[in-house]
Order: structure tokens, then C-alpha cells, then sequence
């Protein structure tokens, strides 16, 4: 963790274009929230779909995306990375703090606006506010880790995550059963659903599996970006 | 005084004395050479791998339904349905190959160099909308082309389904123009290829997911009258209301859509809206 790379992350991440699509998103959830709430009053069965469909399903992946690939993969294609690297920083340092960043950012947009969006529709009912809030945070995380690593592996860092989430969790998770139990955001939802106990919830990945994967896709995704930075080669821009 | 020895030499150097064929084939030009960058060609074998990669997955489908025609004597593949079934596989075509028409040219600012020539800031935006809307609408009618051809040669009882088949070919008109257009609008807010991409991505899948969310719940508190207008949301469901409307398919939600009139003039509307976005925005770029 080194705090002048983190600061001057910070600011490339919250200074452009890139802050409108971290805050509409969030906004958006939270104003879907009310509106539900305007036709349809308290409903928990609502607040669950919402929160599965929406806060876990596109907002939490499209977060992480932006969140993730932003702090590193800019950098990459204008070629400024090579001042960063060239500083007697380690690798392995500069990617975790890039994690940090990117997870912060995350999991501070992701995890307020659900929790927001859960309370104004279910109020603190069966746990769903804080079990969602809980699985965005940690499924943000994740995220963040897994589209961090994508951004120094390719220059279609953008493109294989947008595939990776709307393909593979979105259709191939809709129709075959497995592939569920590699998804980020189920394991997010085994995480809500262990603290939310709504009858209109169930996860389909036991805690026992989504808790050891999340922690080791977290944490091989950031030990791999610093190795990958180590030997990192810049080609020119096709 | 000495008198001056610089010599000029004339070392051969041409004017151009051909025939200047002018706006209309640089527009041309440009637009057959966009055409060919979105799927690769004239580019890195890396620029190659995902359009080429989209584009098999999308001929998939037809592949296994003209199989199960061949064996099992059974259609199973309806063609008005083909685009909203892969919409997600369209969608990150759209949004990987949007920004690559649009990206480079505002982050190297060389749009003064294109209108330079006789080239203006609306042919240039005529260029790149024409060059996406042409790939789409290959990418949606190859697939249900060669079923069509498969469909003929495997000879099923029954009529061709030929009158689907023409439907689905208008509707993918409708899907290249309207996907292209917002596609553009979206991609050119930003110098960023990743961005781009990134913002591409989030409309549509946030117009899904709200218009899911909305239908759902809309529909299970009973106002039926209401849920068909959330269904609109979503830029695939919005063109197969129109297509069903204009060509006379069958839809693909059997609960019903809004009235076919209405869903033309949004389409329309949401057109209109998205090019005039991008020529303001060109309009911006170029001064």
C-alpha cells in the first residue's frame, strides 16, 4: 500500500468522465427503489428481486468493471504506466494499492446505494437491507479484483469483462446450473442470503463454497496483477 | 556582390491531374473502410479475435437448429425470434465495436485532418453510423440466413416459413439503425475506447434489467394495461413491438405489447434523438 499512488489513483478515478457512470448507477438504484415504492408500497418480494436482479445483478458487475479496469487500464493504453513503474515501488505493492482503490470505490458506491435502496423499500425487515448490503460489499470487492487483474492482462480488459458478466453469469448461468457455482454474484447472494432471512430469498451456492472462492479469487486475482506487473510489456496502440 | 547560385531544381514533383471524384466516395470510402475495422480486417489479428468470436457464437444457434431439422425433422428456431434470443451476445457487439469507430479519431483529434477534404462533419457521422448499422445487420441476418438456406435444403413438411423469414430480415434493418445510432451516441461522449465500451455495456443493461424488473412487478400487482409499456424499455423488445407491428410476426412476449403505433414513434424518436446527439457532438469536436 503506498499512499501517493493511491492518492494520485484517486484522483485520475474521481476527477474525469469516468465518476458519472459510479455515481448514475448508484443513483439509479436508489431512485427505482423509491419509485417501486410509489406503485407498490412496502414489499419485501419486490425489495428481493430488486435487489437480485438490479443492486447484485447489473449494477454491482457494471461497478466493478468500471471501477476495476479504471485504475490501471487507462494507464496502460496512454503508456503513462511506465513512470509508475519505473519508481522503486514494488510491483506487487502498486497492484494492491490499485486494489484498494478500485474495492474502496466499489464497495463504498455499491454497498450505501443498496443498503439505501433495500431500507426504503423493506425497511430493516428479515435482514434484507443489511444481508444485500453485506453481499454487495464483499461481491464488489471481488469484482474489483477479478477486472483489475483483466485490465493488465488484455487491452480488451473492458470487453472480456462485459463478456465474462453478461454472458457467462447473465445466459450461460441462466441455462446450466454449474456454471452458477462460478459466479460472483451468486456467491454475493449466498452472503445475503445468509444474514436475510426473507422466504422470498434463497441462494443456490452453499456459504461453505461461495466464502472460500471469493476469498481466493480475491486474493489470487490481486497476487497476480502484482506478478503481471513485474514483467508487463508495453506494445504500441494498434 | 556576388551574384546568387542557389539553384531551384525541379525534381519531378506531380500534380494531380485525375479525375476528384469527391464527397460522395470519401464518404464512401470512409464507411467501407469503418465497415472493415469492426470486424477486424485491415487490422491486428488481436482486433480480429472478438468480432470473428461474436460472430460464431451468434451462427451457433443456427447451427445446432439446422441439425435438429436435418435429424429430427423439427423447426425449433423461430427467425422473428433470433435477435431478441442473442441479444446479449448483439448487445457486447455493440459495445465492443462502437467505441473502435469513434474513439481513436477524438483521442488522436485527427477529425480536423478528414475534414480537411471535402469531407463534412455530417458525412464523416453518416460514414460511421452506415458502417455499424451494415455489420449489425450482417451480424443478425447471416445467422438467419444460412437457417433459411438449411431450412430449404433440409425440405421440412409444410411450408418454408418464408413470411418470417422476410420479417426477421426488415426487423434487422430496424435492429442495425436504432443499436447503431444509440451505439454511436453513446461511444463518441468519450476519447476512451475502454470507456466507451463500459458505457455501451451499462445502457443496455440497465434498460434490461429495468424493464425486466418493471414488467415483473407490474404485471404480478395486476396492471396488465401498464406492463407491457416496461417490456418497451429494453431496445430489443422496443424493435421486435415494431417488427411484429410492421411485418406481422409473431411476438415474442404472448402477454402482448403496447400498440404497434406507439412503439414506431418511440423508435423513431429515440433515432431521431440519438443522431442528433452525435452531430451536435461532432459539430463540438470538429471546431
Amino acid at each position: 500500500m503506498n499512499t501517493v499512488v493511491a492518492d494520485i489513483t484517486y484522483r485520475a478515478m474521481l476527477g474525469r468522465k469516468r465518476i458519472w457512470l459510479l455515481v448514475l448507477l448508484p443513483v439509479a438504484l436508489v431512485v427505482l427503489a423509491a419509485l417501486l415504492r410509489l406503485i407498490n408500497g412496502h414489499d419485501e418480494q419486490t425489495a428481493v428481486t430488486l435487489m437480485k436482479s438490479f443492486a447484485i445483478g447489473t449494477m454491482l458487475p457494471l461497478l466493478g468493471l468500471i471501477a476495476g479496469t479504471g485504475v490501471v487500464a487507462p494507464e496502460i493504453e496512454d503508456g503513462t504506466i511506465i513512470h509508475l513503474l519505473s519508481k522503486p515501488i514494488s510491483r506487487p505493492v502498486i497492484a494492491v494499492t490499485k486494489f484498494v482503490v478500485a474495492a474502496s470505490l466499489v464497495a463504498v458506491f455499491a454497498a450505501v446505494s443498496t443498503y439505501a435502496a433495500a431500507y426504503l423499500l423493506t425497511g430493516s425487515e428479515s435482514g434484507v437491507a443489511t444481508g444485500f448490503t453485506l453481499g454487495a460489499l464483499f461481491g464488489g470487492i471481488a469484482y474489483a479484483a477479478v477486472f483489475l487483474l483483466l485490465g493488465v492482462l488484455t487491452r480488451h480488459a473492458v470487453a472480456v469483462g462485459v463478456i465474462y458478466a453478461l454472458v457467462w453469469e447473465g445466459v450461460v448461468g441462466g441455462y446450466v446450473p454449474g456454471a452458477r457455482k462460478f459466479s460472483i454474484q451468486q456467491w454475493a447472494q449466498s452472503l445475503a442470503d445468509q444474514v436475510s432471512s426473507s422466504p422470498f430469498f434463497s441462494s443456490e451456492v452453499t456459504l461453505g463454497f461461495a466464502v472460500p472462492a471469493m476469498v481466493i479469487v480475491t486474493v489470487g486475482a490481486v497476487v497476480w496483477t502484482g506478478q503481471r506487473l513485474r514483467s508487463l510489456s508495453l506494445t504500441g496502440d494498434e | 556582390m556576388t551574384e546568387p547560385t542557389a539553384v531551384i531544381h525541379d525534381i519531378g514533383y506531380r500534380h494531380y491531374d485525375g479525375v476528384r471524384l469527391g464527397r460522395g466516395r470519401a464518404t464512401l470510402a470512409l464507411g467501407v473502410q469503418s465497415l472493415r475495422g469492426v470486424f477486424g480486417f485491415g487490422r491486428t489479428t488481436r482486433a480480429k479475435i472478438m468480432p470473428l468470436l461474436l460472430m460464431a457464437i451468434m451462427l451457433m444457434p443456427t447451427v445446432v437448429s439446422i441439425g435438429v431439422m436435418a435429424l429430427a425433422k423439427q423447426f425449433i428456431m423461430p427467425y422473428p425470434g433470433y435477435a431478441v434470443f442473442m441479444q446479449a451476445v448483439i448487445a457486447v457487439f455493440l459495445a465492443a465495436q462502437s467505441p473502435y469507430l469513434v474513439a481513436p479519431d477524438l483521442r488522436f483529434r485527427v477529425l480536423p485532418l478528414y475534414l480537411s477534404r471535402p469531407l463534412t462533419v455530417t458525412d464523416y457521422v453518416v460514414a460511421k453510423l452506415a458502417a455499424l448499422a451494415v455489420a449489425l445487420f450482417g451480424l443478425l441476418a447471416v445467422p438467419i440466413t444460412i437457417q433459411f438456406v438449411g431450412e430449404l435444403l433440409v425440405d421440412l413438411p409444410g411450408p418454408p416459413h418464408t413470411a418470417d423469414y422476410l420479417g426477421a430480415l426488415g426487423g434487422a434493418v430496424l435492429y442495425a439503425v436504432l443499436l447503431s445510432s444509440v451505439g454511436i451516441a453513446l461511444a463518441s461522449f468519450t476519447p476512451r475506447r475502454g470507456l466507451g465500451v463500459a458505457v455501451v455495456i451499462a445502457f443496455y443493461m440497465f434498460t434490461a434489467a429495468v424493464s425486466t424488473l418493471f414488467y415483473a412487478v407490474l404485471s404480478s400487482t395486476g396492471r396488465d394495461d401498464v406492463a407491457p409499456w416496461a417490456l418497451i424499455l429494453n431496445p430489443f423488445f422496443l424493435v421486435d413491438t415494431v417488427q411484429s407491428a410492421l411485418f406481422g410476426t409473431a411476438p415474442i412476449n404472448d402477454e402482448g405489447y403496447p400498440p404497434g403505433i406507439a412503439a414506431c414513434l418511440i423508435l423513431l424518436a429515440v433515432i431521431a434523438l440519438a443522431v442528433t446527439g452525435v452531430l451536435l457532438r461532432y459539430r463540438k469536436a470538429a471546431s
